[in-house]
């Protein structure tokens, strides 16, 4: 039996994903048995040359993590795609934008501003003329170049075609296991891959793991989770703690809720749904309590209510921005009446 | 989702915008003022079109959204007035998802303007006919959807 | 709008009211009743439909006395600023043969005036048919003196001819909402005669194509309209552009697509070219939908794959200036309803038992009316009253309008139905909560039973709005109410040289803006009353409009007759009764004079309104049905379904509804216990086809559903599958199929069928495709 050739690569990510692959412990053992690693930076130095060099198609599947967000994620996505049989898109950053997705809320030029002039630890917050990174670079020892910052971030499917989906932040070394499973089985005895565009996770959502117990779903006053003693028995949506668990993908083991925190919606929404803030969004609307006097109550009043929510963009669309029916922020030509509360 | 050809409706003048207006209406009021307006011959601009659903509240937030995605300009949200729901209480559920969606549209940059819910009970086709027309000036004052100048700039 | 000899538009438009009602000199004294609210609502709808048009209603009183009348009477006077002129009597009509103009002359009190106009707009009033003697004679049945079908306070729907029953403006000028109820009312008094031979009609089964698996076929069918569509919309434009929608293989033009011929074309099209979704582009769905749901029925095609464009009541008629446009929006509206028809799925009902008993909640007038019609048709009747004895209201009300005791009847009503082997009464007994759903309800009480019934009929009734200390000196000796007065004078004659009543205590103010309906005529009738025993009594009644409406008119000026004297005041200006020493008077500023008058008063009465009582809410809450802004139960359609609630299988009758008369609740009443009976009439009930429905293999009981739904029609429970796991699970009896849980599901699993997330968003897409 020749051996499978694997590569996995780092997107716009923090890093957890190439961490997580490495969690799953002695199981790696297993999978060098059955797989040489083609192509995976921070573990083996194989150069980007190298892969260009492949033939297309030689490596059998690629674990990208990681959102699109400049154009070296572009071309290293585009690269893989061409070299590998497989393409999985690896932890929420590469199905869902993730957490580098809150960039879509702004653009490059107002990011690099804040980084580089901004931030406490920038020496340039009082310079005359920051400098910032450009894309191309004049020396006398030649030319440089850095990748250009995208304006907007993409999950790695808008960019590239995509065979599987592994959401998580990172996915959980169970998901690794199971998705190592099958590759494992399809390889030694022929068992048939999952069908194209599969999730690697479960289609319920994280109730169906949450241990917790469940009354009923009303919520009168919204806190956040440091501001209450949270009953690690009891529901976190009914104790007035937003936690993404009822319009999120199970398969994590809701190890969140075992810590005692609430789900924040890293896995995603279930195939049925297409936005996942939306859908949170409407779920915690409505199970708002009616009170007695809500006939009478003005628009403002309901507002008031609404306003718990602080900040709907980061609590309803924290991993999934770039996924949303709307994707990105965007720029009234007039001014907007009230100015945004972001 | 549908397979339907784009077929471009006749060019109202080149270059010349017109607000796309999505009007949701609950079948018990709203909509049944929206027929009255019409048994009245109230007259009112063309720019909005009508999708009828039982009650305001099985307007899902995501219909908002894809409705915006899709270069609605506007988007309104008529149900029954309070106390007054064919449902006893599904516009309350209304009023809160469109407060709060009202402040996500906002953080997506989009004037929240652009998303209104009005009451219109069967009785009030005046009402609904005041309502398009002044939704309609409040979406030409506003503009078009930006989410749809941004798309169509890129393809230039 | 145009006036119709020079075809000018009209600035100023003056309503003339009582034109042929309460005119002695046309022999139709009684009121009309309806032509107030009729020149109210014209009036508004002319200001609407023309710019700078002002109407002027001459008024001799308003009688807004219906349901949320006053309501819409405020609003014509104050957001729409239409003149009302009150108290007032026109004189005469003449035209400026130069100007073409009219001339108005009338009175206000002592005044003379005259007011030019552009149009006037003579409100008529009602008449019995010209040819009612034919009809009395040939039937048997006696008429009254005005030519109207003659009727008893106590059995206001039969004529006197046992077995002819009565219903509408026949016995009486009425609004639709009392036609409507009534009428329900007089087919349940038929089918007391007929009960035993009742039967169902069936349609006959016709086997349904399936169309699981095929490609859609869509058949598009645009209507003319006559000229209400073609007159604006290019409709043979419409039809071609719909066959160029994909799946579309027929589009075709109609000249009336509800005809009954254009649904034999419908039915031939869809067995000749088999198709499988139709759409029919005409008008709103909320009238038409059925009949062509019903037509593809016949067609063997299941009914829910029809889709409907609106492309008049909301195109044609409201764009009728930009033809093309209109065109254009129409191909708009088409293309959304084929988009959803391309995703439309077959949709079943399933079959529900129904339990063949009814319940009554209130041991009133009402309540036990419509006990007793139910149970005279074989049903047995669970009757609940919350007091320790029946009667209600009517134990307080001591005569009928003509003054006729009324104490007698009450004791035979209440025997009747103690007698009554179908009707088991519960004193003391309240619901506590209510389950189940039409044909199968569960009721709890406060006293720990569960009652079964098929339908409820809440009759709880209302109360008589009790004086505040102090309000008009209530509490001070000789301040009574009229049920006071009416109690004190069946002890003896009431010794008293003046007597002022006040009407409106606690009606038409800040805090219970209506009308309460009976205190007028209840005024009338005591102050008749005063009068025939002793005429040297000064008889006073200060009011805001007498509302005497129907041939109660007569007692108004009967009373007027005898000497009793009426005094307008204004809406905000209450009349203010004072003490000096033993005596009293009342201060009152009569607008008809324009001056305060002082009253002395030895009895001061006072006209109390009738309120709903602050226990409503709870059986609101339990039986899941609104009440009103006022707190009144609120019912299906204020004018069309008057007796039903949105709610099925529950009905309304009596104060409960509205204040109202002892005719009125019993004719109410007697509607809807036929309503109550047509569903527990039946073998079987269907359940709605566009319910909620949970994806099993998605939902995992997360229980954000359960309490959105305001129907209790989704629980949680153990997964069969698995006991470990829960999930939702929709009572398709109970869901009522208003999509709320399926918005707040965020996991996807609860769709509504007919309403799919998928078919809502093919039309949203469709919406936006192709505009601009």
């Amino acid at each position: 039996m020749s051996k499978i050739r694997i590569a996995q690569y780092w997107g716009a990510g923090c890093g957890g994903c190439d961490v997580a692959l490495l969690d799953i412990d002695e199981k790696i053992l297993g999978v060098a048995e059955i797989a040489d690693i083609a192509f995976w930076p921070i573990a083996v130095d194989t150069k980007l040359k190298d892969v260009e060099a492949m033939p297309d198609g030689y490596i059998t599947a690629t674990l990208y993590n990681g959102a699109i967000r400049n154009s070296e994620n572009e071309y290293v996505a585009k690269l893989l795609r061409k070299k590998s049989a497989l393409v999985v898109s690896f932890g929420s950053c590469a199905c869902y934008g993730g957490i580098p997705g809150l960039a879509n809320l702004t653009n490059a030029k107002d990011v690099l501003e804040y980084v580089y002039t901004k931030t406490p630890s920038s020496d340039q917050q009082h310079t005359k003329d920051p400098v910032f990174p450009q894309h191309e670079t004049h020396t006398k020892y030649g030319d440089l170049e850095i990748p250009v910052l995208y304006d907007t971030v993409k999950t790695l499917d808008q960019v590239i075609d995509v065979d599987y989906y592994m959401p998580g932040c990172p996915p959980t070394t169970n998901l690794i296991n199971q998705f190592l499973g099958i590759v494992e089985a399809h390889v030694k005895n022929g068992a048939p891959l999952p069908p194209k565009g599969a999730m690697i996770a479960s289609n319920k959502t994280l109730c169906d793991e949450c241990t917790r117990k469940k009354t009923v779903k009303q919520v009168e006053t919204v806190h956040d989770a440091f501001e209450v003693d949270i009953d690690p028995e009891k529901c976190m949506l009914e104790q007035g703690v937003i936690c993404l668990g009822p319009a999120t993908r199970a398969g994590c083991g809701a190890k969140c809720l075992e810590g005692n925190q609430p789900c924040r919606g890293c896995m995603g929404p279930t195939d049925q749904v297409q936005d996942q803030g939306g859908s949170m969004l409407s779920a915690l609307a409505s199970i708002y309590k009616v009170q007695d006097k809500e006939s009478q109550m003005s628009e403002d009043d309901i507002l008031k209510i609404m306003a718990q929510v602080k900040d709907p963009m980061g609590t309803f669309y924290c991993y999934t921005m770039p996924k949303s029916i709307i994707k990105r922020a965007v720029k009234e030509k007039k001014k907007v009446k009230k100015e945004a509360s972001t | 989702m549908s397979q339907v050809q784009v077929t471009q409706t006749e060019a109202k003048g080149e270059g010349e915008w017109e607000p796309n207006i999505i009007a949701f209406c609950c079948n018990w009021c709203s909509y049944a003022g929206a027929d009255l307006a019409g048994v009245s011959r109230l007259q009112m601009p063309t720019n909005f079109k009508v999708i009828r659903t039982m009650c305001s509240a099985r307007v899902d937030p995501e219909f908002v959204l894809r409705a915006f995605s899709k270069g609605a300009d506007g988007v309104l949200v008529l149900g029954c007035h309070p106390a007054d729901c064919h449902y006893i209480g599904g516009n309350y559920r209304t009023r809160r998802r469109v407060a709060l969606l009202r402040m996500l549209l906002e953080q997506y940059g989009f004037d929240p303007d652009r998303l209104r819910l009005e009451w219109v009970s069967a009785s009030e086709g005046a009402k609904f006919q005041k309502t398009i027309k002044e939704f309609t000036e409040t979406i030409r004052e506003l503009g078009p959807n930006p989410l749809k100048e941004e798309q169509e700039e890129k393809k230039h | 709008m145009v006036r119709p000899s020079d075809h000018v538009t009209p600035k100023k438009v003056a309503f003339l009211q009582c034109v042929g009602s309460r005119d002695e000199k046309v022999g139709n004294n009684y009121c009309s009743s309806v032509c107030c609210m009729y020149a109210l609502k014209q009036a508004i709808i002319a200001q609407e439909h023309t710019q700078g048009l002002k109407p002027t209603i001459f008024f001799m009183d308003v009688r807004a006395f219906g349901k949320e009348f006053e309501d819409y009477r405020a609003r014509a006077e104050n957001e729409y600023g239409i003149q009302m002129y009150k108290g007032v009597r026109v004189a005469s009509v003449d035209e400026d043969p130069e100007t073409k103009k009219l001339l108005v002359r009338y009175s206000n009190g002592a005044e003379s005036n005259v007011e030019e106009f552009d149009l006037v707009v003579l409100s008529v009033g009602f008449e019995p048919p010209a040819d009612a003697h034919k009809l009395s004679d040939s039937l048997g049945i006696k008429l009254n003196k005005y030519g109207f079908a003659d009727t008893t306070v106590f059995d206001p729907l039969s004529t006197s001819r046992k077995g002819v029953y009565v219903t509408g403006a026949f016995s009486a000028p009425k609004d639709i909402p009392q036609s409507v109820a009534e009428a329900s009312g007089a087919a349940c008094k038929a089918g007391s005669q007929v009960y035993k031979n009742r039967v169902h009609y069936e349609a006959p089964e016709i086997p349904e194509t399936d169309v699981a698996g095929q490609e859609p076929r869509i058949g598009v069918f645009v209507c003319d309209c006559g000229i209400n569509i073609r007159g604006t919309v290019d409709v043979p434009k419409v039809v071609d552009y719909a066959k160029t929608l994909p799946n579309v293989v027929l589009a075709e033009e109609g000249k009336y697509t509800c005809s009954a011929d254009f649904q034999e074309i419908i039915k031939k099209r869809i067995k000749e070219l088999n198709l499988n979704r139709v759409v029919v582009a005409s008008c709103t769905p909320r009238t038409h939908e059925p009949l062509f749901q019903s037509t593809i029925k016949e067609a063997g095609l299941n009914p829910y794959l029809f889709e409907m464009a609106n492309i008049r009541d909301q195109c044609s008629w409201i764009h009728m200036h930009e033809p093309e446009r209109a065109t254009e929006k129409s191909k708009d509206l088409v293309r959304m309803a084929v988009a959803k028809s391309r995703l439309l799925e077959p949709l079943g009902k399933s079959k529900l038992g129904v339990l063949h008993s009814g319940m009554v909640v209130g041991g009133g007038l009402a309540g036990m009316t419509a006990a007793l019609d139910m149970a005279e048709q074989g049903f047995p009747v669970q009757l609940l009253e919350k007091t320790g004895e029946l009667g209600g209201n009517m134990k307080n009300i001591k005569s009928e309008e003509n003054g006729k005791a009324t104490s007698k009847r009450l004791d035979e009503l209440v025997a009747k139905v103690r007698k009554c082997p179908n009707i088991t009464v519960h004193l003391n007994t309240m619901v506590t909560d209510v389950s189940g759903f039409v044909g199968n309800f569960k009721v709890k009480t406060n006293k720990g039973e569960e009652l079964e019934t098929g339908a409820v009929v809440v009759a709880v009734g209302g109360q008589q709005y009790k004086p505040k200390p102090r309000e008009f000196m209530y509490g001070e000796p000789n301040v009574m109410t009229q049920w006071e007065l009416e109690e004190k004078m069946l002890t003896g004659p009431l010794h008293a040289k003046n007597v002022v009543m006040i009407q409106c205590v606690g009606s038409r103010n800040k805090e219970a803006p209506y009308c309460s309906r009976v205190c007028c005529t209840e005024a009338v009738r005591n102050a008749i009353k005063i009068k025939k025993a002793t005429p040297s009594t000064e008889v006073y009644i200060l009011h805001k409009d007498i509302r005497t409406y129907g041939f109660r008119e007569d007692y108004y000026k009967e009373a007027g007759e005898l000497g009793v004297k009426f005094v307008r005041f204004n809406e905000n200006e209450d009349p203010k009764v004072e003490r000096h020493g033993a005596g009293l008077s009342v201060l009152v500023n009569d607008t008809v004079l324009g001056e305060t008058l002082r009253l002395p008063a030895d009895a001061v009465v006072l006209s109390t309104g009738i309120r709903p009582y602050h226990d409503n809410e709870d059986l609101a809450k339990a039986l899941k049905v609104p009440l009103s802004k006022d707190g009144y139960f609120l019912e299906a359609h204020m004018k069309l379904r008057p007796v039903d609630f949105a709610t099925n299988g529950v009905y309304l009758a009596g104060l409960a509804h509205w204040p109202k008369f002892m005719d009125e609740t019993i004719a109410q009443a007697s509607g809807a216990a036929a309503r109550a009976m047509t569903i527990i009439s039946r073998d079987y009930l269907e359940t709605e086809g566009i319910i909620a429905a949970v994806n099993e293999m998605v939902c995992n009981g997360c229980g954000i559903c359960e309490p959105v739904c305001e129907y209790k029609a989704i629980t949680i429970v153990k997964d069969p599958s698995n006991p470990d796991k829960l999930k939702a699970m929709v009572n398709e009896g109970l869901c009522k199929a208003c999509g709320t849980c399926v918005a707040a599901c965020p996991s996807g699993a609860m769709e509504q069928k007919g309403f799919k997330n998928a078919q809502m968003y093919a039309i949203i897409d469709a919406a936006l495709e192709g505009g601009k």
